[in-house]
């Protein structure tokens, strides 16, 4: 007999039995709902932490700090080595994979116009900055070339550092302090935002605060540095599966460079991201274990009943045999049954789920979601579910000898 | 539906039993059922089986009708030695060779009269356009065409009765095999319904009845008696009628 005409002598019961049913899904419900939830709330941090990541610089990004020894007495080798320089930068551009390199120098300056006159961060960068970080002009340009080239006097603010220094004014052309180097300002850029903490926090405000310069400027204009030390470099892989591979040609070649002093640390966002799971996995756990518990109760339940309603069913199975239904047929027509009743669990209880992360994500102020992995968790957990506690009456049902079950009052 | 009735164009016996023994639980309690029947049916024959209840009939009707085999002895039915069969095979058999009624009906009390004639076409495989049109060919036969979306609760034990005889009959089986299938019925009910089992036989369908009553076993052409496993007698229908019933009273007087 065909899976399909199963499934209408299914249907056929589990509609005549509806308080049967009902009970039969509960636990199923409660379960797959579980199931669901957690799986979108893992989805929806996950989706979180990549759409945050992508705005500073996405999943193949390298970040090179200065990380100094840890040791209270520095060697002779130590102390010769200073940190992260610009050439790093340069010879860091060299390894195979690496599609941008972007060193940071930053240095805390005075910043005067007309009335304004405060110290400030003030970034010095290379044009690679803006699109690791999505960062582009909303009014006149970004950083060029040709700007870090000729130690050219331009500056690019962030939205809110253009507001502070020069009100509703429009700072395009205008002429900014900068210690005591007047910058011509040539772009403000577009505002970032990414809304945290139910849309209190904007984890990228940071950004809006920044004042740039060429990196160049940074050492011919104020620090005289002639080792021109950054203060990071940030990396750009060609895809992430090279990551770990770039990570560690970077870190080799800085040793070398460096002397063999470990001064630095290279810190790998594949590998970040995977720490920051695991770091959410004991929450996910509970949850989980919550809602297989669940549907080990709903399966148990699925089976006790059917076991129940098995002694009226038996004289059924007798009849079906005697017309010519093999002991697969059987098995096939209770296994359809169990997955019927678990399947029509595992839909509510998928709805139900949605329900759940909904309104989680919504209290920790995360965007609500529902993904394909979601709907996977929700059939899978419920199709085997059914399938394994259906195995057991199925069997039974098919073994029983036709004679004595066509016998059976 | 006069292709549906099967007869072996060989001339060869539709049913051949040899030396059929039946022993259940063997060891100490061991129950010997039947204990050697050698017996014949033609096709196109009507057989009424008798005997008093402990006699052994239902273990041969089960025998015959494939649901159980044999401990001892050959069987063929239709040309097919029953004896070896896995079970996955005897299901085929039953499916194919043999359509059952029962004394209680045993129609699946969910499924309308249309679902409960297709059960079987069901299992064979066959696809839904045939099985549709051949179920209602098989109602119409036994008058029933009308009551095609009925659940067997809407129906009347007659009613009831002849949708499980089309449900027997639409694999178009090698044998009808009845069990007491008036037993559950009025004796105005029942006349009418075996009024359809000689319609039957009349249009070519091989017909075994199992039944007590002498007067159900006297409409057909051959009784066969089992008394303590064993056939006593395979005289004409109204001896064996005779005899079978002064069996019963015998056991019932015991």
């Amino acid at each position: 007999m065909k899976i399909g005409e199963s499934v209408i002598d299914g249907l056929t019961d589990v509609r005549s039995n509806k308080l049967r049913t009902l009970l039969q899904t509960l636990g199923v419900i409660l379960g797959v709902a579980s199931l669901v939830a957690v799986q979108g709330l893992i989805d929806s941090g996950r989706r979180q932490t990549m759409a945050f990541w992508s705005e500073i610089g996405g999943l193949t990004k390298l970040l090179v700090v200065n990380m100094p020894p840890k040791e209270t007495v520095l060697s002779a080798k130590q102390l010769a080595s200073s940190g992260l320089t610009w050439d790093d930068a340069l010879a860091i551009r060299q390894i195979p994979h690496v599609k941008m390199v972007d060193p940071i120098a930053t240095i805390r300056l005075p910043v005067r116009f007309e009335g304004y006159n405060r110290e400030r961060d003030i970034a010095g960068a290379t044009p690679d900055y803006m699109l690791i970080y999505k960062f582009y002009p909303e009014r006149g340009r970004g950083l060029t070339n040709d700007d870090v080239e000729k130690q050219s006097r331009v500056v690019v603010l962030g939205d809110t550092s253009a507001r502070l220094y020069f009100g509703n004014q429009n700072p395009i052309g205008r002429t900014l302090y900068i210690g005591d180097v007047g910058y011509t300002v040539v772009g403000v850029m577009r505002r970032k935002e990414f809304l945290v903490d139910n849309g209190e926090y904007n984890a990228l405000e940071w950004m809006n605060q920044l004042t740039i310069v060429p990196i160049s400027t940074v050492y011919s204009r104020f620090t005289g540095d002639p080792d021109k030390h950054v203060g990071y470099i940030n990396v750009i892989v060609d895809k992430s599966d090279n990551n770990e591979k770039t990570s560690q040609e970077v870190h080799a070649l800085l040793k070398r460079r460096h002397g063999g002093v470990i001064d630095f640390d290279v810190y790998n966002r594949s590998a970040r991201l995977a720490q920051a799971q695991q770091q959410g996995r004991m929450f996910d756990m509970l949850f989980l274990v919550t809602g297989i518990v669940s549907l080990l109760v709903g399966g148990i339940v699925i089976m006790n009943i059917m076991l129940a309603s098995f002694q009226e069913r038996i004289r059924e199975v007798g009849v079906r045999k005697a017309i010519g239904a093999s002991g697969i047929d059987i098995a096939i027509q209770f296994l359809v049954e169990s997955v019927l009743v678990t399947g029509l669990g595992g839909g509510v209880g998928l709805a139900l789920g949605v329900v759940f992360a909904q309104a989680i994500t919504a209290l920790v102020g995360q965007p609500a979601i529902i993904t394909p992995s979601m709907m996977i968790v929700g059939v899978v957990s419920s199709v085997v579910t059914g399938l394994f506690f259906g195995m057991y009456p199925a069997v039974k049902a098919a073994r029983l000898n036709p004679v004595e079950a066509l016998r059976y009052e | 539906m006069s292709a549906a009735v099967a007869t072996r164009p060989d001339g060869a016996p539709i049913i051949r039993l040899e030396g059929v023994h039946k022993v259940y639980d063997s060891g100490e309690n061991a129950v010997h059922a039947l204990r050697g029947i050698d017996f014949s049916v033609a096709a196109g024959e009507y057989i009424a089986i008798m005997g008093p209840s402990g006699s052994g009939k239902s273990t041969l009707m089960h025998i015959i009708g494939c649901l159980d085999t044999p401990s001892l002895g050959e069987y063929y039915l239709d040309g097919t030695a029953v004896m070896r069969l896995s079970r996955r095979a005897l299901a085929r058999v039953r499916n194919q060779k043999v359509g059952f009624v029962f004394q209680s009906f045993n129609l699946l009390p969910r499924a309308t009269s249309q679902r409960n004639v297709e059960l079987p076409m069901l299992y064979a495989g066959v696809g839904k356009a045939e099985r549709k049109e051949r179920a209602t060919a098989a109602l119409k036969r036994v008058g029933l065409a009308d009551r095609g979306r009925h659940l067997p609760t809407q129906l009347s034990g007659g009613q009831r009765q002849r949708v499980a005889i089309a449900r027997a009959l639409v694999n178009s089986p090698a044998i009808l095999l009845a069990d007491e299938p008036t037993g559950n019925l009025d004796t105005r009910t029942g006349a009418e319904l075996l009024g359809v089992f000689d319609e039957l036989n009349t249009q070519g369908h091989t017909v075994i009845l199992v039944t007590h009553d002498s007067n159900v076993a006297a409409r057909a052409s051959r009784v066969i008696t089992i008394v303590d496993g064993l056939i006593e007698d395979s005289a004409n229908a109204a001896d064996g009628a005779t005899n079978a019933a002064s069996a019963i009273n015998e056991g019932t007087a015991a």
